[in-house]
């Protein structure tokens, strides 16, 4: 009897459940539970102190915002790319599949961008594309369902390449950068710009990431060089900096960071480094707008250190995405909505405002930037990027029409 | 005879398991799982030659990337159908391991060295070639594999079909370990001189299982560029070599479900372990020592211990 009743239940509460799924209303099921947002991100690997920058920004953001978005719960997964694509793709397609993520942002890693953009492709499942900086992604490779709210690769090199020949005079000069794609569009964005005003490039000397030596880098500087421009990223701008002080190099040639002394690099590098030119970026900790100074204090106070790029990064795209969210009243399950919000709305950020182009790329400025020692109220002394000139509304396209560019292709060495 | 109906069954409840994955694993675990057949075929070829010939091969990703790359470089640059492209991939990555069993002239340390040396030649012309490769980026956006208007999109469907390759290849690799040609390869590993002695040619075995060997990395190389629809010079990688060879020897070195066992213990670990624990790396590390303390003939071996007979071929002490 007993028996007869309990089988009776269950199948009367396997019937329910079958026909709450089959006729729940998806609006109604999905309105009132939270948004999933997927970070991914590297936490292990080479590029693992980004990667915890990244998430510290991307926390410190939801925190002040108490989790919440349009009026719903937000809830994040952090997915461990290991700066691998073949990982980012497997953990993009857990996010999505298993964790059922309606946004994805990140990655980090160049070369995991495209990886990523792919799953977005096929899945539908919107990607904000964070620190990953390929141009093609937003030139000639785009994807419907992907918007960028960091950084294009050569967007922060042609800047540089401007003000390296009308500010700093130099007319001849040496570059060296780091040989991958995110390194050779960066460089080679310089190299463009500071060309076409009729500068002479010396010589360019590209290092692999994780080049263990750079003496035989520094000795081969083109001896008539009257500046030397840098772009480095990882442990290498670390041996890069002992080498060219080591050698005795700051005696005889000028060296300018065009992409080098990075916040969460400089508490390795030593006052050695002050005065120097140390990056043209998008964004600089050192950035005196209130903006600005009030993330700075809130990440400096929560993690006894200055944010870098990828704290700022991670921080503002999901203060971007948030503020789609909240146009779209929480609805993320209308993607389309949420892409169109993400492409229409302007930005306040801590790196000042934004907007994207007909391409998905942020308009924003970029910083030349001298390091200084401050005296920060929750770090104490510390070495930092002090913007000394600033290039207002970059675009990914520089001064040129984007037809032109894009015909011109890709930045190759 | 027992324990042969032993094997038999064990084998027909891993088949029949696998076909019915699809009914309870949600869309994550199938991605996962399919990735686990198609490193445990890369790893298996690594193991024709570790296992069963005693090469260490360190170039195996080569063959696996050149293959994929052909396929998708065809596929997306040239629009090539499925039935060029494929065909094309495993004929590429098999004539490079035709080019590259010279390496077989060499043994021992030798061996290793300077099949780490071919490796990187790929790695570096897949880097630095960029305006054929896609360089850093890669190729994105390959099409999933569909022949005379039948495409295999879904991915319960892509599934099954790598589940059929993976069983066909296990059941025709199964033959060539068991054939004269094996034995002598075993004879090979396990004394070179006396083989020569009895009058084989041991270098053109070896080189004969080298080329067998890339043919399966290259047919594991097509069938991870339709599932991943996406390839980079990761794939070319020495990292990749060494992680299927790690995958051999964790599941069992010389048999065939080892490396497949192997490759769902690494990538299990990699992709589900750091969903909730950040120091899987570690926990990967630990699971390397544990094998080669207490089970250096890996996984499979360590059933062994207590079942003997499975998965073993019967020459074998």
């Amino acid at each position: 009897m007993s028996n007869a009743t309990s089988r009776r239940n269950l199948i009367c509460a396997a019937g329910a459940a079958l026909i709450a799924t089959a006729f729940g209303t998806t609006s109604f099921a999905q309105q009132t539970g939270p948004i999933k947002i997927g970070l991914l991100v590297p936490l292990t690997g080479p590029l693992a102190a980004p990667g915890i920058d990244m998430v510290d920004g991307f926390k410190l953001y939801w925190d002040q915002v108490g989790n919440m978005a349009g009026e719903r719960k937000v809830e994040y997964v952090i997915a461990d790319t290991t700066c691998n694509p073949d990982q980012a793709i497997t953990q993009a397609r857990r996010l999505v599949h298993q964790e059922k993520v309606h946004i994805m942002i990140g990655p980090l890693c160049g070369h995991e961008g495209p990886a990523v953009a792919q799953v977005s492709k096929e899945t539908g499942v919107p990607l904000v594309m964070d620190t990953a900086g390929a141009d093609s992604v937003t030139k000639w490779d785009r994807t419907p369902t992907v918007v960028r709210t960091a950084v294009s690769a050569s967007q922060i090199g042609h800047p540089f390449g401007d003000y390296l020949y009308k500010e700093l005079g130099a007319r001849n000069v040496t570059f060296i950068g780091q040989d991958y794609t995110w390194g050779h569009e960066v460089t080679l964005g310089m190299v463009q710009t500071f060309k076409e005003l009729g500068g002479k490039v010396a010589k360019i000397i590209w290092n692999p990431i994780g080049t263990k030596d750079y003496g035989a880098t520094v000795a081969s500087i083109a001896p008539g060089s009257d500046a030397v421009v840098a772009v480095v990223v990882g442990a290498d701008r670390i041996r890069l900096f002992e080498a060219w002080f080591s050698f005795g190099m700051d005696k005889r040639f000028k060296m300018y960071g065009g992409y080098w002394m990075h916040q969460d690099a400089l508490p390795q590098m030593d006052d050695r480094a002050i005065g120097m030119i140390g990056n043209s970026l998008h964004y600089a900790a050192g950035l005196d707008t209130p903006a600005n100074k009030a993330f700075v204090d809130a990440f400096a106070k929560k993690h006894r250190r200055l944010p870098s790029w990828f704290s700022e990064s991670a921080y503002t795209a999901s203060l971007w995405t948030r503020t789609a969210i909240e146009q779209i009243k929480g609805n993320v399950e209308d993607r389309a909505a949420f892409l169109k919000a993400m492409r229409t709305s302007t930005v306040q950020a801590p790196r000042g405002t934004l907007k994207l182009d007909d391409y998905d790329n942020p308009i924003q400025n970029v910083y030349v930037t001298r390091i200084q020692k401050i005296n920060h109220p929750a770090v104490g002394a510390v070495l930092t990027n002090v913007p000394i000139k600033t290039y207002e509304n970059v675009s990914q396209f520089w001064t040129w029409k984007p037809e032109e560019f894009l015909k011109r292709g890709p930045y190759k060495r | 005879m027992k324990v042969r109906s032993y094997g038999v069954v064990m084998a027909l409840i891993a088949i029949a398991a696998a076909l019915a994955a699809p009914l309870v694993a949600d869309p994550f675990w199938m991605t996962l799982i399919t990735q686990i057949y198609i490193y445990g075929l890369l790893a298996l070829s690594v193991d024709l030659l570790l296992g069963h010939a005693g090469l260490y091969s360190l170039c195996q990703a080569s063959f696996f990337a050149v293959a994929a790359y052909t396929t998708a470089i065809l596929q997306v640059r040239y629009g090539y159908p499925t039935i060029v492209a494929a065909p094309a991939g495993l004929i590429a990555g098999t004539l490079l391991a035709v080019l590259y069993g010279s390496a077989v002239r060499t043994r021992g340390v030798y061996f290793i060295l300077i099949t780490i040396a071919l490796g990187y030649i790929i790695w570096g012309a897949v880097y630095r070639w960029a305006s054929f490769t896609g360089g850093d980026n890669g190729i994105t956006n390959v099409p999933p594999p569909s022949v005379a208007g039948f495409s295999i999109a879904s991915q319960t469907a892509y599934y099954y079909f790598v589940l059929t390759v993976v069983i066909l290849c296990a059941f025709g690799y199964r033959i060539l370990i068991r054939s004269p040609f094996g034995l002598s390869l075993r004879g090979i590993k396990g004394s070179e001189s006396r083989m020569q002695s009895l009058g084989y040619r041991t270098t053109m075995h070896l080189y004969a299982a080298f080329v067998i060997s890339g043919l399966i990395a290259s047919l594991a190389g097509v069938l991870y560029v339709y599932y991943n629809r996406f390839i980079n010079p990761v794939a070319a990688s020495f990292q990749i070599s060494v992680e299927v060879s790690l995958m051999a020897i964790v599941g069992g070195s010389g048999t065939i479900v080892g490396p497949f066992i192997g490759a769902g213990v690494f990538l299990g670990l990699r992709n589900w372990v750091s969903s909730f624990f950040e120091l899987h790396t570690a926990v990967m590390g630990a699971v390397f020592i544990a094998t080669v303390l207490w089970a250096p003939s890996g996984i499979v071996g360590l059933v062994e211990r207590w079942r003997p007979g499975i998965g073993k071929p019967k020459d074998q002490p």
